[in-house]
C-alpha cells in the first residue's frame, strides 16, 4: 500500500490584507445546513517527473492559492455567532478576519497511476485534510487544502470545506478561480458574495405554504448518532462508476417512456438507474425506496457562475409507482424536477427568511432516505492548473454519509463526450458489493474507478 | 595630519519580502493558540502586545515560522538568510552597476544567526567574490549593529584608498522565534519581522557625483558598563529550556539615558552654536549652580531635515518623538516602516531612508540623522548629507507598490 508522508501543516493567507470590519452573512440556505457536514474533493493529475522536480508544483499551487484568496474574504474568515432572535443560540455568520486557510503538504510513494489502480475511500481520506469544528470556532479554519506529490509522478489536490459556507459546486468555484490564477494570472468568473435573490417588496404573499416536501440537510436528532456511528465504523463503502458518453446515451434511451416522447436528461436516467438498482438491493421488490434529491438552483435563480454559498434545494420523493425499474424511477425524478420553478423556489427562500428565528424542526432530512445530488454543473475543465494538464480523475464526498446511502452524479473528466458521467455511490458494505454485480448496471458497462 | 577621506554612500537596497510570507494578526493569534495550548494567558498577553505594537497586516515572517508547529531548523535559517541577503544584493548590483568582482570590503551583520561558515562567507561563495576580499562578519551586536558596520566600513575606507565597501545588515528570524510562555520574552515574537538591506559605500573620487549621500559623522555610545543597561535585552533560557530574549521593564528609561549620552557627543558636532550655548548654560546651571531647571534638550530640528529612528517598537518611537520634540512628519518614516515591515532590526533604518526618498522629500543638501538602539545597551548615530538630487522613481524601492497608501493613522488597538 502506498505510503503518504506528511511534510508540514501551515496557514496560507491572501497576498493582500482584507479590509477590516468586513463580514459575510450566511444565507438562509447556508444556515439550513447541519454544521458538521463538510464537502471533500480530490483531483488527480499527471506530471512528467523528468521535467518538474519534487516540490515545484506544490510551491506554484501554494502561491496561486495565496493570490486567489485575496478575492475570497469569506474563505479566509472565521465563523461567529450572530445575536439570537429567539431563545437559544444565534445563527452563524463569517467574520472576514484575514486568518487564512490551513494547508498540509505531503508526499506519496509510487506514481499517481499506481495509486489510482486500487484506490478506495480509506486511501483517499489520506489525501484530504479535515478538522472537526473546534470548541471555539473562531480559531477554526473552514477550508483545508492538502497537496500531495507522488514521487513517481503526478499529484493530488484535496480540498475540504464546511458545508455551512459552501456546497460542492461552490467549492469548485474556488478551485476554478485558483486554477485560473495559477495558470493564467486572472479569473474568468470572479466570485460574487451577495444575498440570494428575493421577490420585490410588495409582491410577497405572507404565510404562503412553502414548497412541498422541502427539507433541510439536518438529520433528525434520533438518527444523528446513527449516522455518525455508521461513518465511524466504516460500514459504508464507496463505489465510483464512470459511464461513457455512449453508455449514457443508451441509458437515456432506456429511460425514455416512448419513442418520440420527451427525452430524459443524463441525470434523470442515471439517477433513475441507481435508484432502481439500490431499491432492489435494499429488498424492495415492488416500488422504490424513498429518495431525497438535491438540485443546484443557480441557473434557475439566474445567478452568475461565481456565486458563492449554498445554492442547493432538496426534495423528498415518495414515488407512487409500484414498479421497480429504470423507467419508473427516471419518470419520478423528472416529475419532481419539473416542480422546481423559479417562483416556487423564491417563495421557499422567503418563507425560510421569515421563519429564520425558530429551528425548523419539521424540516429535517429523514435519514431513512437515500440521498442523491445532481452535480452536473461542475465542469471538470475548471480544474486545470497547468497547461494541457486536465485532472485524470475526480472524487467528491459529502460527509458524514447518510445511513441509507447517497450518490452523486458528476460530469466525467475524460475527453469521451459531453454526456459522460461519473457517479460516486456510498452504500452499506454488503449492498455496495451487490451493486457491482447487478445486471442492470452491467448492461451499461461502467468502468469501475473505485470499489473493486 | 592628513584630512579624513570622504566616505560616500553610493546607493542602498532593501529586501522586499514576498507576499506569501505575510502574517495577519488573526493568523498570528491562531498559531499562538495552537502552539501555546497550555498557556492561554500567555496567548492573551501576546495578543495585547501585538495590538499595541504599531505593526500592520502586511509584515512578514519566514516560511519556517508559518508551519504549525514552527520548524526552525538550521537549513531553514540558511534558506532565509540566502533569500534575504541575495535579494538585497541583487537589487544593489542592479541599481549601482556594481560587479561582484569589484567589491573590496564586505561587512555582514546579523545578530542572532551565526553559522559556520559565516554569512559573509556565504556571500563570497554565492557571488564568487575575489580571494583577497576583506570580509567581516559581525554577530551578537543587536539592532544597532547596522551603524557599527557603517562605522567599521568608514574606518577601513580611511585606511584603504580607492576602495568600496558593501555592508549587508539583516536579522534572521527563523532560529529566534520564542516558543515558550514567559511573558517577558514574548514581545520580540510580536515585533521582529523579515528584512534586510545592502549598502554600497565608497571613497573613490569617481563616485562623488553619483553617490546619494556623504557620511558626515558616526557616534557610538555603549552603556554596557552599567549592569542594568547590560542586562536589559538579554538572551536566556526559560524554565523549560527554551531560548528567548527577555526585555526589561526599564528598557525605555535605559534607551532614554543612552540617547542623552549619545547626544552629548553628537550635539557639538552638528548643532548650531546658539543651541550649544543654551545646552552648556543649562548644564552649568543645573550641575554647578544647583538650579532646579529641566534638562535642556537642544533643538535638533535645526540640525537635521530628516530623522530615521530605529523602528524598534511603538514605544521607542513615542519616547524619542517626545524627548527630541519632533513633529509627526519627522517620525513618519519610522512609524510607517514599523507598520509596513515591522521591526527588521539593523536594516530598519534603510527602509526608513527609502521611505523618505520614495515620498520625494529628500533634497540635495538635506541632513539625515539615523539613530539605532540595541542590546548591550548601545545607542549609535550616523549623520549623512544628501549629495545630489534624488529622483522620486520608486521602481527599486521596497515601498514601490504601497507608498501611495502612506502615511496612515495607526490605531492604538486594531480591530481583531
Amino acid at each position: 500500500m502506498a505510503e503518504v508522508n506528511y511534510i508540514c501543516k501551515r496557514t496560507v493567507v491572501s497576498t493582500k490584507p482584507v479590509q477590516p470590519g468586513k463580514s459575510h452573512p450566511l444565507s438562509v440556505l447556508d444556515r439550513l445546513v447541519e454544521p458538521s457536514r463538510h464537502v471533500m474533493v480530490v483531483y488527480y493529475y499527471r506530471t512528467d517527473r523528468s521535467r518538474e522536480r519534487l516540490g515545484e508544483v506544490t510551491q506554484k499551487l501554494r502561491e496561486g492559492l495565496a493570490e486567489v484568496l485575496t478575492y475570497f474574504p469569506p474563505v479566509t474568515g472565521r465563523l461567529v455567532r450572530t445575536e439570537s432572535r429567539g431563545s437559544g443560540e444565534g445563527g452563524w455568520s463569517v467574520k472576514c478576519n484575514d486568518a487564512g486557510v490551513r494547508m498540509v503538504e505531503a508526499r506519496a510513494k509510487g506514481s499517481v497511476e499506481d495509486w489510482l489502480r486500487n484506490v478506495d475511500w480509506e486511501k483517499e481520506k489520506r489525501l484530504i485534510h479535515w478538522e472537526e469544528m473546534y470548541h471555539k470556532p473562531y480559531f477554526w479554519s473552514t477550508f483545508y487544502v492538502q497537496l500531495t506529490e507522488f514521487e513517481g509522478g503526478g499529484y493530488a489536490i484535496g480540498l475540504s470545506c464546511s458545508h455551512l459556507l459552501s456546497d460542492p459546486i461552490c467549492a469548485t468555484v474556488l478551485i476554478k478561480a485558483w486554477a485560473d490564477v495559477t495558470l493564467r494570472g486572472k479569473m474568468t468568473s470572479p466570485p460574487l458574495f451577495h444575498q440570494l435573490p428575493a421577490h420585490r417588496p410588495g409582491s410577497r404573499t405572507p404565510n404562503k405554504d412553502p414548497f412541498i416536501n422541502l427539507c433541510s440537510q439536518r438529520p433528525t436528532s434520533t438518527n444523528q448518532s446513527a449516522t455518525s456511528s455508521a461513518s465511524v465504523h466504516g460500514k459504508h463503502k464507496t463505489i465510483s462508476l464512470s459511464f461513457s458518453d455512449q453508455m449514457v446515451r443508451s441509458c437515456v434511451a432506456s429511460a425514455q417512456a416512448h419513442a418520440g416522447g420527451p427525452s430524459p436528461s443524463p441525470f434523470e436516467a442515471l439517477a433513475g438507474l441507481i435508484w432502481a438498482v439500490v431499491s432492489k438491493i435494499k429488498g424492495r421488490r415492488d416500488g422504490l425506496v424513498g429518495l431525497t434529491m438535491g438540485l443546484d438552483i443557480r441557473k434557475l435563480l439566474g445567478l452568475d457562475d461565481g456565486f458563492f454559498g449554498n445554492c442547493m434545494v432538496y426534495s423528498q420523493i415518495q414515488p407512487n409507482s409500484e414498479e421497480n425499474c429504470l423507467l419508473a424511477a427516471a419518470m419520478a425524478i423528472r416529475e419532481e424536477k419539473a416542480k422546481f420553478e423559479k417562483e416556487k423556489v423564491m417563495d421557499l427562500i422567503e418563507w425560510l427568511e421569515d421563519n429564520d428565528g425558530s429551528k425548523p424542526t419539521q424540516q429535517t432530512l429523514a435519514c431513512s432516505d437515500l440521498l442523491c445530488l445532481n452535480l452536473e454543473s461542475i465542469d471538470p475543465r475548471w480544474a486545470i492548473f497547468e497547461d494541457g494538464s486536465s485532472p485524470i480523475q475526480t472524487s467528491l464526498y459529502i460527509e458524514p454519509t447518510c445511513d441509507r446511502g447517497q450518490f452523486l452524479v458528476l460530469p466525467s473528466p475524460s475527453e469521451d463526450g459531453p454526456l459522460s458521467r461519473t457517479v460516486m455511490i456510498k452504500l452499506p458494505r454488503d449492498e455496495a458489493d451487490k451493486l457491482l454485480e447487478d445486471d442492470l448496471i452491467l448492461q451499461f458497462a461502467p468502468t469501475v474507478l473505485m470499489g473493486v | 595630519m592628513s584630512r579624513p577621506r570622504t566616505i560616500y554612500l553610493v546607493d542602498h537596497a532593501c529586501f522586499k519580502p514576498p507576499f506569501t510570507c505575510r502574517v495577519p494578526f488573526s493568523t498570528f493569534m491562531e498559531h499562538s493558540r495552537l502552539i501555546l495550548r497550555e498557556a492561554p494567558d500567555s496567548v492573551e498577553f501576546q495578543m495585547r502586545l501585538l495590538g499595541r505594537s504599531g505593526l500592520g497586516e502586511e509584515t512578514c515572517l519566514p516560511p519556517a515560522i508559518h508551519y504549525i508547529p514552527p520548524t526552525p531548523t538550521l537549513e531553514a535559517a540558511r534558506r532565509e538568510a540566502e533569500m534575504v541577503i541575495s535579494s538585497a544584493l541583487d537589487s544593489l548590483f542592479k541599481q549601482t552597476g556594481l560587479k561582484a568582482k569589484d567589491i573590496d570590503i564586505l561587512i555582514v551583520n546579523c545578530s542572532l544567526f551565526s553559522p559556520t561558515p559565516s554569512l559573509s562567507a556565504m556571500v563570497v561563495n554565492k557571488y564568487k567574490l575575489r580571494s583577497n576580499i576583506k570580509s567581516f562578519n559581525l554577530s551578537g551586536m543587536g539592532c544597532s549593529a547596522g551603524l557599527i558596520s557603517i562605522s567599521l566600513a568608514q574606518d577601513l575606507l580611511e585606511v584603504h584608498s580607492n576602495s568600496n565597501a558593501v555592508v549587508v545588515s539583516t536579522e534572521i528570524i527563523t532560529p529566534n522565534y520564542y516558543q515558550g510562555k514567559d511573558k517577558d520574552k514574548l514581545l520580540p515574537n510580536c515585533l521582529f519581522r523579515m528584512g534586510g538591506a545592502a549598502i554600497l559605500l565608497s571613497n573613490r573620487w569617481s563616485d562623488r557625483w553619483r553617490a546619494k549621500y556623504r557620511l558626515v559623522h558616526v557616534v557610538r555610545t555603549h552603556r554596557g558598563s552599567d549592569n542594568e543597561a547590560y542586562k536589559c535585552v538579554f538572551e536566556e533560557q526559560d524554565g523549560e529550556g527554551k531560548v528567548g530574549i527577555s526585555l526589561s521593564k526599564d528598557l525605555m528609561k535605559i534607551a532614554g539615558s543612552a540617547l542623552e549620552r549619545n547626544i552629548t557627543t553628537l550635539g557639538p558636532l552638528v548643532l548650531p552654536v546658539s543651541e550649544q550655548v543654551m545646552f552648556v548654560l543649562n548644564m552649568i546651571g543645573r550641575k554647578f549652580l544647583k538650579r532646579q531647571w529641566n534638562a535642556y534638550m537642544p533643538n535638533f530640528k535645526r540640525a537635521f531635515e530628516h530623522f530615521c529612528i530605529h523602528a524598534g517598537g511603538r514605544a521607542v518611537i513615542d519616547v524619542l518623538q517626545k524627548r527630541l520634540d519632533l513633529s509627526d512628519e519627522h517620525v513618519e518614516a519610522s512609524r510607517m516602516t514599523l507598520h509596513r515591515f515591522g521591526n527588521t532590526s539593523s536594516s530598519s533604518l534603510w527602509y526608513e531612508l527609502s521611505y523618505i526618498e520614495a515620498k520625494g522629500r529628500m533634497k540635495k543638501g538635506d541632513r539625515v540623522w539615523q539613530i539605532a538602539f540595541g542590546s548591550g545597551f548601545k545607542c549609535n548615530s550616523a549623520v549623512w548629507k544628501c549629495n545630489r538630487r534624488i529622483k522620486t522613481t520608486i521602481t527599486n524601492s521596497p515601498w514601490s507598490d504601497c507608498i501611495d497608501r502612506y502615511p496612515i493613522d495607526v490605531p492604538k488597538v486594531p480591530i481583531l
